[in-house]
């Protein structure tokens, strides 16, 4: 039995649904890998929805599949996938290539690694707005100045003159959140975005996902292997292992009342600074 | 009265201008620490990427020089010490490192890379060596037979299973942990840190144990210290600290870190829609 | 997935073994010239000079009526012979500096390295050419000549392979269980570095060849009339449009060493990546 949910609106779409989802990799010897098997999942509009999973439980490719952005030798093999009541399935590369970053943004995990060493910041943060709705330079650059603000980059004048390796490590994962955000997406998808960042500055980006949220009211999906997060930031939450749902449900129940073994394990085994219980193996 | 077993005062590092620095004039990575651990006990060191923490555990394994201070390792001074006693300082101190992938070479067989402490201090012979070997893989829960792989046969929970057990097997009387479980899952964090936690149990050991993830710290540790931009902003028994920070950075600290455990006492935020 | 290596792989073997086919057997001509080989390479023969393949002469001979197929034969001697020796002259010594320069850094590496730049500053024929005249022109001489032109690429290689394994924790762990510098150097270091290197050490084999046949060419590697590929096709430059085999012959031969070594260079690379042997 799955719980009523806070977000979704009785007669209403969801921001994604994607229903049945199985992703298989093609293997030089032996049969094809099914890494995701069977996902159904939905992101409302003005929800958090966290997906948690270890590594190899298929959360970053089931999230992935929503831009079809799946490596090469990945293929889905069933499955639909709606973004506001559309299906994305019979769309073209060209038509997915204009729903990316206009109607759904992607936060990687590591944003030095995304973002291009040899152009300035502002130019960067402003690029979705000069491919998607064809601004100039200079008033992309104008825009890009104000995301950055938006994302409490101070002294933006100054900051989209800069290059990515003059920024910290929080800054610039504030920048790809802010260009994610130029074109005021429906959806985020955020991949571990502050897995390699500092735990006040990862606090800091909480904050701003969650300020974002309800200004704007867009839909966030939220991957992580990191129970802490998932309780400080989501609405509902999905548990992921061997490519499988394994349970869902609103983020305070799984916590009070997990359900399936693995999620029992799970939060079992990860320590907390409050509870002095020890971990368990 | 219990002797500390380690013992820093006024420890330094500054960088000078090197190839690999960016900072031309000095960088400080570690500035004016003094902290001591006595023999059996756990000490944390917590902090945020550029706290000095690593450089600090490095000075300490002697693998790079301090600027200043000095460091005691039962007494004695680290720095001072004739060249006939390295090799037992070597002995007595045993790292264990955070990536699981490049800790082991990786042309070497798992019994190999565990075989050679002992042969570089010229413990044992052949035989006495591999049932050595074979005894510190049971130890840690793994097959005997895991001596004929290589590192990359090897899932990251195994090989910090293999670090535990090279830190272990010239029976060193301290193990200096930098982050060995950051970069595994949590199912396998928790079992890594209980089989440090048995390990340090039952050869006694005293050890520090550096981790960025302060839930870590709090399960292994002792006492705890806090570094920030180079210095130990607060030190003390790992409950008080914790429960009762001093320091504004450390209770900010204490405070960014998202918890779990936290959400059974939270009162239900309303659903803004 | 941890699978168990059943059998031999063939296809993970097929270049290398394709490469050392080749190689085999133009060692075996190397090695038993003297019996493989059906006439003698010096013997002239006024009244047979310059004859197309025929039955007596399978590959011709040249302007003095000697047996082009003998010739090519005993040249595979000089020519192997400065592919090991020149090549293995600038990987021992090129591994020796760059590791050395990588692992004390510093003034060391400082001082190494720019004198390996200043080798490699100059071209590698007119290197080995000047290195020649200060030598004297004697086989033995080239062969030194084309080793050193080799050292700053070694080097620099060995020197790049050895800062990225420095790094490598495992290393660090080697130096704090008191590893030694030799041993960390001999165990830690140089089997990581290797495979590079060898991939490095095919090439050169057949740029030794290539240098040795233009050295011979300009008539400072093998003296006449001892017989190298080099001198050989240098000598048919003179009868291309007469004898066009005259050149063709040699410079077949030297296709298939380059051809072969770089074989093996391309089949190491990918077999000596740890990563791959699954």
């Amino acid at each position: 039995m799955i719980e009523p949910r806070a977000h979704a609106v009785k007669g209403g779409t969801p921001t994604l649904r994607i229903r049945d989802l199985s992703i298989e990799f093609s293997r030089r010897r032996g049969d094809d890998l099914r890494v995701v098997d069977r996902v159904s999942l939905d992101i409302w509009p003005n929800e958090i929805v966290g997906v948690i999973g270890e590594s190899g439980s298929g959360k970053t490719l089931t999230s992935l599949s929503a831009m079809r952005l799946l490596p090469k030798r990945a293929r889905i093999v069933q499955g639909t996938m709606y973004l506001d009541g559309t299906s994305l399935h019979d769309r073209t590369e060209r038509q997915m290539r204009e729903l990316r970053g206009d109607r759904i943004a992607l936060i990687p995990q590591d944003a030095m690694q995304s973002l291009n060493p040899t152009l300035r910041i502002g130019r960067q943060v402003g690029e979705p707005l000069e491919l998607h709705s064809g601004l100039s330079v200079a008033a992309a650059r104008e825009a890009a100045r104000k995301l950055l603000q938006s994302v409490h980059i101070r002294q933006p004048e100054q900051r989209v003159q800069e290059f990515p390796h003059e920024f910290s490590g929080g800054m610039q994962q504030r920048a790809m959140i802010a260009m994610g955000l130029a074109l005021n997406p429906q959806l985020i998808i955020a991949d571990e975005p502050t897995t390699a960042l500092d735990v006040t500055v990862q606090a800091q980006v909480l904050r701003l996902l969650r300020e974002i949220r309800d200004d704007k009211g867009t839909s966030i999906l939220f991957i992580t292997h990191d129970l802490g997060v998932v309780a400080e930031l989501c609405d509902w939450v999905y548990v992921m292992r061997y490519g499988r749902i394994v349970e869902e449900g609103p983020m305070r129940r799984i916590f009070t009342e997990p359900r399936h073994d693995y999620t029992r394990m799970l939060l079992d085994a990860t320590p907390s600074i409050r509870d002095v219980r020890k971990v368990q193996v | 009265m219990s002797r500390d077993k380690i013992v820093l005062d006024g420890l330094s590092k500054v960088f000078q201008q090197r190839r690999f620095f960016r900072a031309s004039d000095g960088l400080v990575a570690v500035s004016d620490v003094s902290l001591s651990v006595p023999s059996g006990q756990t000490l944390g060191i917590v902090g945020e990427s550029g706290s000095g923490k690593s450089t600090l555990l490095r000075m300490i394994l002697g693998l790079i020089r301090p600027t200043s201070g000095t460091i005691l390792i039962d007494g004695q001074d680290v720095a001072r010490m004739p060249r006939h006693d390295e090799k037992d300082f070597r002995r007595k101190v045993q790292p264990i490192f955070q990536n699981p992938a490049s800790s082991f070479n990786p042309r070497q067989t798992i019994g190999a890379i565990l075989r050679a402490p002992l042969e570089v201090h010229g413990i044992g012979d052949r035989h006495s060596r591999r049932d050595r070997v074979v005894a510190l893989l049971e130890q840690v829960g793994l097959p005997a037979d895991y001596a004929k792989r290589h590192p990359h046969q090897l899932s990251g929970g195994q090989k910090q299973r293999v670090a535990i057990a090279r830190a272990v097997i010239l029976k060193p009387s301290i193990v200096l942990a930098d982050e060995p479980t950051s970069a595994l899952d949590v199912s396998v964090q928790a079992q890594i840190l209980d089989l440090f936690r048995r390990t340090r149990e039952e050869m006694g050991l005293t050890s520090i144990f550096v981790s960025h993830n302060l839930a870590v710290i709090r399960q292994v540790s002792d006492t705890v210290a806090v570094m920030r931009l180079g210095r130990v902003v607060e030190a003390g028994r790992v409950d008080d600290i914790f429960s009762n920070p001093q320091n504004e950075y450390t209770r900010a600290l204490i405070d960014a870190v998202p918890d779990h455990a936290a959400v059974i006492n939270r009162p239900e935020r309303i659903a803004t829609t | 997935m941890i699978q168990v290596m059943n059998g031999f792989d063939w296809r993970r073997w097929r270049l290398v073994l394709t490469g050392g086919t080749i190689i085999g057997i133009i060692l075996i001509c190397a090695i038993f010239a003297p019996w493989i080989a059906p006439y003698s390479p010096y013997d002239l023969d006024v009244v047979a000079m310059l004859q197309p393949p025929s039955a007596a002469h399978p590959l011709g001979t040249d302007e003095l009526g000697r047996d082009i197929l003998s010739r090519i034969i005993h040249a595979a001697r000089i020519s192997m012979q400065v592919a090991f020796i020149a090549a293995s002259v600038g990987l021992v010594f090129g591994t020796l500096i760059g590791v050395v320069a990588a692992y004390f850094g510093g003034i060391v590496d400082l001082v190494l390295m720019r004198l390996m730049e200043l080798l490699f500053s100059f071209p590698a024929i007119l290197l080995a050419v000047v290195l020649m005249a200060s030598l004297g022109t004697s086989i033995l001489n080239a062969m030194i000549a084309i080793g050193i032109v080799f050292i700053p690429g070694f080097s620099r290689l060995a020197r790049a392979a050895t800062v990225v394994v420095l790094r490598e924790q495992y290393v660090e762990s080697a130096r704090a269980i008191g590893m030694g510098h030799g041993r960390i150097v001999f165990r830690e270091i140089l089997p990581n570095i290797l495979a590079p290197l060898l991939v490095e050490a095919a090439v050169a084999f057949s740029y030794a060849i290539l240098l040795e046949s233009a050295l011979s060419f300009l008539g400072l590697g093998a003296q006449p009339p001892e017989p190298s590929w080099g001198n050989m096709l240098n000598t048919g430059r003179g009868f291309m449009a007469q004898a066009p085999w005259l050149s063709i012959v040699p410079g077949a031969a030297i296709f298939l060493s380059v051809l072969g070594f770089n074989l093996i260079g391309d089949g190491l690379r990918d077999l000596l990546d740890p990563h791959m042997k699954e």
